[in-house]
Parts: structure tokens; sequence; C-alpha cells
């Protein structure tokens, strides 16, 4: 998805000094004030994962009948949720560059991205430990279920691994951005991957990738739609301050 | 005409004498954790189970080696889609208010004695219920033990009498969108219909649940009817069933309608043959815990001596 406009920027931190220093009064609102909290932001991210302990401090019993079941379920499906939702980020910012508590939610972009590949992480080592290891993985790869969700693990892997400012160093701007657009195979292959998981379509698909799809499509259209011609692409600024 | 042959694990009605019947009973009972309870009840029958009908374990189907699952798991984990797609829904939704009683059941199609009767009556008229345990196993790759009561359903045959033209049963579970909400939705095609060729039908193993552990069974796990075929995988015991068709052509069930390429008429549980998505191999026992327990899948689900039979020269791998 070529867009010159995220091209100008790949980290959070430059994208959120950037804009305050020409818009806005000086003074934070309280909602931009929450979202730019790395307190609030690593809590939310955090919680999810904690979530299980609820139903098994209960006794639920629909889910201590297959407690292993439910923590795969679970985990998987928070990765979809904060693949969808880090997804809006860079959308929410283009569509709304006036709007202060859109552009501080970027600051967070990579610690969301890396934690989806924590929880997608996790989810692999449910499937290792429950559904029978590397030697399951390689007999049932064949399958699109599988191998959809393995693919798109793969994706997040690599993208983490060159989220640390020397791996953007090292592969220069372009190659890093073409190689960072992979997100969206691996959120389609996700996608697919939750689909292929139910006997029936799952709804909850349309609701967690529905209002990132709706939004990256908007950031389009505002592109072809833009009257002043797009500015060059600009090289990502590294070595910035750690979000 | 309807041959019935004993079987060589059958024991003969004289070897069950009271005193060892009883002792198998007394282990049954410490088996399912209900040892205390079970001192209660005095004579042949542990409790009443729908309608108030008298059960008492068939010493041909006792728990054996199997890990009885507790009664909490097999009724809060469940696949009954007109309650809900999650597996905790169907225990919280089926108990709001829908009814499964007063229920009438429908006997029609290619038979000399249709009719349509209220579940107890048909019941009584097949001569009341029996408990007996067996393995259940989805065909998501989970299974579990349950101590099933209810009858066979070769008796419910019997009653309705078939005609020679008969060569199927096919079963349909109710449809009452008002107060259902899974049939408000079209997650399915409703109502959920299943069958079977009327010689699986007749099938020894083939029964019609209306009770776990000798209580009536609850109504997410399909009040007050439901069939129960162990050597299939689960979606095959369609639940709360209110029409038994006798036809001669061969039924589409639900999920066949559904998913042809997934879900087949037989679904004969089969650990050799892969379901498109995962292997059937192996499966997860529900109440193990976090301990990964992952059994081996038996053929058949573990009926393969008593069920091969009927498969004589069908393409397993085809006939899915």
């Amino acid at each position: 998805m070529p867009d010159s406009t995220s091209a100008r920027i790949t980290d959070a931190a430059p994208a959120a000094r950037e804009v305050r220093g020409t818009s806005g009064p000086p003074v934070a609102g309280w909602l931009e004030r929450i979202v730019r909290s790395k307190a609030v932001a690593v809590t939310a991210l955090v919680l999810p994962g904690l979530w299980p302990a609820w139903p098994i401090v209960n006794q639920d019993p629909s889910v201590l009948a297959d407690p292993g079941e439910y923590l795969l379920h679970h985990l998987g499906f928070v990765a979809c949720v904060l693949l969808a939702v880090v997804l809006t980020f860079t959308p929410l910012r283009v569509l709304f560059p006036r709007w202060r508590a859109a552009v501080a939610l970027n600051r967070h972009r990579r610690l969301v991205g890396v934690t989806v590949f924590v929880y997608a992480a996790l989810h692999f080592v449910m499937y290792l430990i429950y559904e029978g290891g590397f030697g399951k993985l390689a007999s049932d790869i064949g399958k699109p279920f599988i191998l959809s969700g393995t693919v798109a693990l793969g994706i997040l892997f690599a993208l983490t691994i060159t989220s640390v400012d020397r791996a953007v160093r090292a592969l220069g701007a372009r190659r890093w951005k073409h190689l960072h657009r992979l997100v969206y195979l691996g959120a389609a292959l996700a996608a697919y991957h939750q689909i292929d998981a139910s006997k029936v379509f799952p709804l909850q698909v349309v609701w967690i990738f529905g209002p990132m799809l709706v939004l990256q499509g908007a950031r389009i259209v505002k592109r072809f739609v833009r009257s002043d011609p797009a500015p060059p692409p600009r090289v990502p600024q590294i070595g910035s301050p750690k979000t | 005409m309807h041959l019935r042959f004993k079987k060589e694990w059958e024991l003969p009605e004289s070897a069950v004498t009271p005193e060892s019947y009883y002792r198998k009973r007394r282990e049954f009972l410490k088996t399912v954790g209900l040892g205390v309870a079970g001192w209660a009840f005095g004579g042949s029958s542990l409790f009443a189970a729908t309608g108030g009908f008298p059960t008492k374990l068939n010493p041909n189907y006792p728990p054996g080696d199997l890990k009885v699952t507790p009664y909490e798991f097999i009724t809060s984990y469940n696949n009954f889609y007109e309650f809900g797609l999650e597996k905790d829904e169907p225990k919280v939704n089926a108990n709001k208010g829908w009814k499964s009683e007063p229920w009438t059941v429908e006997i029609a199609g290619e038979v000399r004695n249709p009719m349509k009767i209220d579940v107890n009556d048909l019941i009584a008229k097949v001569g009341g219920i029996e408990q007996r345990v067996y393995r259940h196993r989805c065909v998501e790759a989970w299974s579990m033990v349950v101590p099933w009561d209810g009858f066979p359903l070769a008796k419910l045959v019997a009653l309705a009498d078939p005609k020679a033209e008969a060569k199927f049963l096919r079963m349909t579970t109710f449809f009452d969108p008002k107060n259902v909400p899974g049939q408000r939705t079209d997650a399915l095609d409703w109502p959920y219909v299943e069958g079977l060729r009327l010689d699986e039908a007749n099938h020894e193993l083939a029964f019609i649940a209306t009770g776990i552990y000798g209580e009536p069974i609850p109504n997410q796990n399909g009040a007050p009817l439901r069939l129960v075929v162990p050597w299939k995988y689960g979606f095959k015991g369609v639940k709360s069933i209110v029409k038994f068709e006798f036809t001669t052509r061969q039924p589409r069930n639900t999920w066949n309608v559904m998913a042809p390429r997934e879900y087949g008429f037989y679904a004969n549980v089969n650990p050799t043959v892969a379901h498109p998505r995962w292997s059937q191999a192996t499966e997860r026992v529900i109440g193990a815990g976090f301990r990964a327990v992952r059994q081996d899948t038996l053929m058949f689900n573990g009926y393969e001596k008593q069920v091969a039979g009927l498969y004589a020269g069908l393409d397993l791998r085809k006939n899915y």
C-alpha cells in the first residue's frame, strides 16, 4: 500500500513531535494525555493477557473443561484484535491530522506492533504444547488453516526483529518500509486463519478487522482526492527516542 | 423383519445375578463420584430421569477403564448452535425460558405405525430407560465419556414398524426462532437435520438419550430426546428431536449441506481420515485440565468390533 504520507514517518515518536510543533494549542487535552501515557498503553496491552485468570479463579466449568483450548483461542484472539487496532493508528493520523489524540496514538505504534507478535508467539507456543508439537505442525502445515497462521506469525517475527533502530539503519529506509508493508499480508492471513478456525463464519472477524479496513480505505481515498501534490517521500528518522 | 444376533461380548440374561449386578453398580457409582448419593436409592433403580422413569446401568456398557467426564463439564461445554456458537452459551441461553416440556414427537414416513406422541408416553411404550457409558468424540477433536440414560433407537424403529421401502431414518430438531436466538440467525440451515441408514439406526449401540448421570437431560445437551451414536462424530447426535421420519432416500444432513467437503453423511470417527483443516488422529480429553492430555483417537471411536461390519466394502475415505 504505497502512501507518501505514511512514508514521511516510520517511527511513532517523530510523528508526535512534528505535528505537535505545527498545530494545536500547547496544552494537551484529557484524551490526548491519556492516549500519550506510556503507563496507560502498557496496561491496556497487558490486561488482555491476564484476562484468562478471571474464569479460572472463578472455576468456570465451560473454561475448565478445556483450559488449554481456551488459552489458545484467547491468545490468538487478542493478537488479531491488537493487530487490527495498531493498523488503525496511521489512517487515524492521516485522516485527522489535527486530532492530537490520534497523533499521540502513533507514539505507541512500535510497542503495540511488538505486543501483537508476543501474543501471536504465545498462541503458537500454546499450539505446540497442546496440539502435539512440531511433529503435528509438520504434518498439518499443508492445511490452509495452519499455513496461514504460521506464515502470519513468520511475518510478525520478521517485522519484530527489524523494529529496532539498528535494523532500520542496516536495512535502509526504503527497504525497511517495503519489508514492513508485509504487515498487511500478515493481517489478511490472520483474518483468514481466524475465519478458518470456526465451523461457521465467525462474525467477530468483521468487527475486529472491519473498522481497520474502513479507515485504511478512507486513507487511500483521501490520498487520491487530495488537491495538493504529495510531498516527496522522506527518509525515516532513526535513532529517535524510543516510545 | 429385524433379526437380532447375540454378539460374542454380550452376556446372556442368566449371567446377570442380582448380587453381581449390585457390585457393578457400586463400582460405577464410585467411578462417577456419586457414591454417597447412590446409597439413598435402594433396589435396582438409580435416579429418576425424564418423566420420573427409573434408570439402571446396562451391564453391557459399563464405564470399565473409561474415565467418566464430570457432570459439570458435560453440561457446560456444549455445541448447540441454536443457543449460541460458543461452548459456554447453550447452558445460559437454553435455560432462559425455552421449554423442553411438554414435548410431542412425530413418527412419520414409510411406517405402518405413524404417530404423534408425548415424549413420556413414548418412553413408556419402548419399555423405559437404561444407562450406558459411551465415549463421545467431537469432529473438533475433543472427547468425553458420558453416562447416558435413554433407550435403544432400535426400540423406536420397532415401534414405528417400518415398511420394506424404508431405508433411512431422518431426525429433525425443533424450529422455534421466537424463543431460540440462534435460529434467528443464518448460522446454519434450520432446523437441524441428521440421518442414519436404517441398519445403523437398528444397531444396538444407537441410542436415544433422555438423561445424563441419571438426571433428566439438561436443555443444553438436547432435552428431551437426543440421538447418541458413539461410533460417529458428535454432530450426528441431533438434539431435541421432534420428528423421526423413515425415508427411501438418504437424508441431507445439516452439516453436509453447509460444508460438503468437510462433513459427510456417515461421519464415522476415523483417525486416518483428516478433516480438511485439522488432523483427526488424536483428541483432547475434556476435563483433563492443564496437563496437555491428548490421546489417540480410536477407529470408530473404539467401537470397531461392533460396527465395522456395517461398512464392509464401503470406501471410508470417500464416505467420510
